[in-house]
């Protein structure tokens, strides 16, 4: 097991819309350690996408706050080094939380290689022919690494999403944050998506995932969270989860899915 | 109606075909300065109203550095300057009829600012083609500023979202991801307002443009036939608009065609 420090807190997130009529995330409070693996389940609009994407602030809380390797990245401004409030550049932050989503959204115009490339050339500044290195190297290891030249639309559902899956790895993030990844792929892919997903979490990646897959819960995550309504309803291990679950919602939510 | 069309007519025209030729050359050269001038406005335009410009952003945010929850400061603190200018510019220009607009800016701002009265070609007069080329140009700027905008929108936000969570910033999202994608949508249409262009353009006779419309204008005044170079008129523009329609046509076929989406 890895350190357990923590690398994400997350104090009292809420996400309103229309003034507050619509209650996304409703005041969500958690810790995520490293080498967390953080499966989030609940009802459909129970708010768990809005909290995967308020991580990297693709969604901008309306309160709240996001301690991100001890910057509160909600915040405009922040204090820098010499203790000058300066601009928080969020682009930094993003590039150390990976990020997967359902829909895949791999770049239709680029081949495999250079989906994967451009972030490590063009954010960390890396030269081409160590960047197409370190990309075969981590499609060799999805098995993919013979379609590096092709375009995504060549490629299966689950292929497309095992590329996106080592395009965020590229940029060697911190956190993965998985977002449905394998809700829009046929059921015969989801078994090869879960098996990468498996074996990054076996190295240590901390990982939050949003998911319908609560074999996946179960099996590979060492914590659960239940939201419903834009709330932190439940949280503790598989086991307690799905063994002992306590909340009335949690309940028949389980009885729905299982 | 027996002397709708008088073939014996036809050969009355041909004295005056070097006024049609020129006419030609000048609708040609006036449209595809329109095209340039529309398309750099077009830009400008299409990169104001996508821009994120808000000068009293920080007026939103409560003392902590947070949102605010509503009220009067979070929308000022939403208002785009630059977005609301190129919106009212583009609902201006599209709400009005072109007729209008030329004779505005040849009466109105051409007879304050001066121009040089010279010839281009020794049969382009400057002085009333140029204002022609800028009212035309304004129009278009307005039409294909929709056109650029659409295009950059019509790319799935899905593929922002990516690339921001890679780390790109919103100008590497721009160069990289979206214009690319992009431009596959926009350049037939660009070509489109071309065809368009040819057309309209017509309309710049009304300020003395010595354009396909102005030389049957000549020939009527002469001649007193009507018809006969009006459909000569027909024709040439027929002949101009119908191929470049063609070949767009064929283009955007070939480009849809590798598609990846």
């Amino acid at each position: 097991m890895a350190t357990r420090d923590s690398l994400i807190q997350v104090t009292d997130l809420k996400k309103y819309y229309n003034k507050g009529a619509i209650k996304a995330l409703d005041g969500v409070t958690v810790d995520i350690n490293r080498g967390d693996v953080m499966v989030v389940i609940g009802p459909s609009g129970s708010g768990k996408s809005t909290f995967l994407r308020s991580l990297n602030l693709l969604e901008e809380p309306t309160s709240g706050s996001i301690v991100f390797d001890g910057v509160d990245i909600t915040k405009k401004k922040v204090k820098n080094a010499e203790g000058k409030m300066v601009k928080l550049d969020i682009d930094q932050h993003r590039q150390k939380m990976g990020m997967v989503f359902q829909h895949f959204n791999l770049f239709p115009h680029m081949t495999i290689l250079d989906n994967m490339t451009l972030a490590p050339i063009k954010v960390k500044g890396m030269d081409k022919a160590a960047a197409e290195e370190k990309a075969l190297a981590l499609l060799d290891r999805v098995g993919l690494k013979d379609r590096a030249g092709a375009y995504p639309i060549q490629l299966s559902g689950g292929q497309k999403q095992r590329v996106a899956i080592v395009r965020a790895l590229a940029m060697e993030p911190e956190v993965m944050l998985f977002d449905e990844p394998t809700s829009a792929l046929d059921p015969e892919m989801v078994g090869e998506v879960l098996e990468v997903m498996k074996e990054l979490a076996h190295e240590g990646m901390t990982m939050v995932v949003v998911t319908h897959e609560m074999g996946f819960a179960r099996e590979v995550g060492n914590r659960v969270l239940f939201m419903a309504d834009g709330q932190l309803l439940e949280q503790g291990s598989p086991e307690d989860i799905f063994g002992n679950p306590q909340h009335p919602r949690l309940k028949d939510f389980l009885s729905k899915v299982l | 109606m027996s002397n709708f069309i008088q073939w014996a007519n036809f050969p009355k025209i041909l004295p005056y075909a070097q006024l049609f030729k020129q006419g030609l050359v000048v609708t040609v050269l006036l449209s595809l300065f329109t095209v340039m001038i529309g398309f750099v406005l077009a830009l400008i335009l299409a990169v104001m109203r996508l821009s994120n410009f808000r000068p009293f952003r920080s007026l939103g945010l409560d003392k902590d550095g947070h949102l605010r929850d509503g009220g009067f400061l979070l929308a000022l603190s939403k208002f785009n300057p630059l977005d609301f200018l190129a919106t009212a510019y583009v609902e201006i220009l599209r709400s009005t009829p072109v007729l209008v607009q030329i004779l505005i800016i040849y009466y109105g701002v051409f007879s304050v600012i001066k121009l040089p009265s010279f010839m281009i070609f020794g049969f382009i007069k400057f002085e009333r083609f140029f204002p022609g080329v800028v009212a035309m140009g304004m129009n278009s700027g307005a039409y294909l500023c929709e056109i650029i905008r659409s295009g950059l929108q019509s790319i799935d936000g899905g593929q922002t979202e990516a690339a921001r969570s890679l780390g790109l910033t919103q100008t590497q999202n721009m160069r990289y991801i979206i214009l690319p994608q992009a431009i596959k949508n926009i350049l037939p249409a660009i070509a489109n307002e071309f065809v368009v262009i040819i057309k309209e353009s017509a309309i710049t006779y009304t300020i003395g443009v010595q354009d396909i419309m102005s030389a049957v204008n000549a020939v009527k005044g002469a001649t007193f036939i009507i018809m006969e170079p009006l459909l000569v008129a027909t024709a040439i523009y027929f002949c101009l608009c119908f191929p470049t329609s063609k070949v767009i046509a064929y283009f955007e076929r070939r480009m849809s065609r590798g598609d990846k989406r």
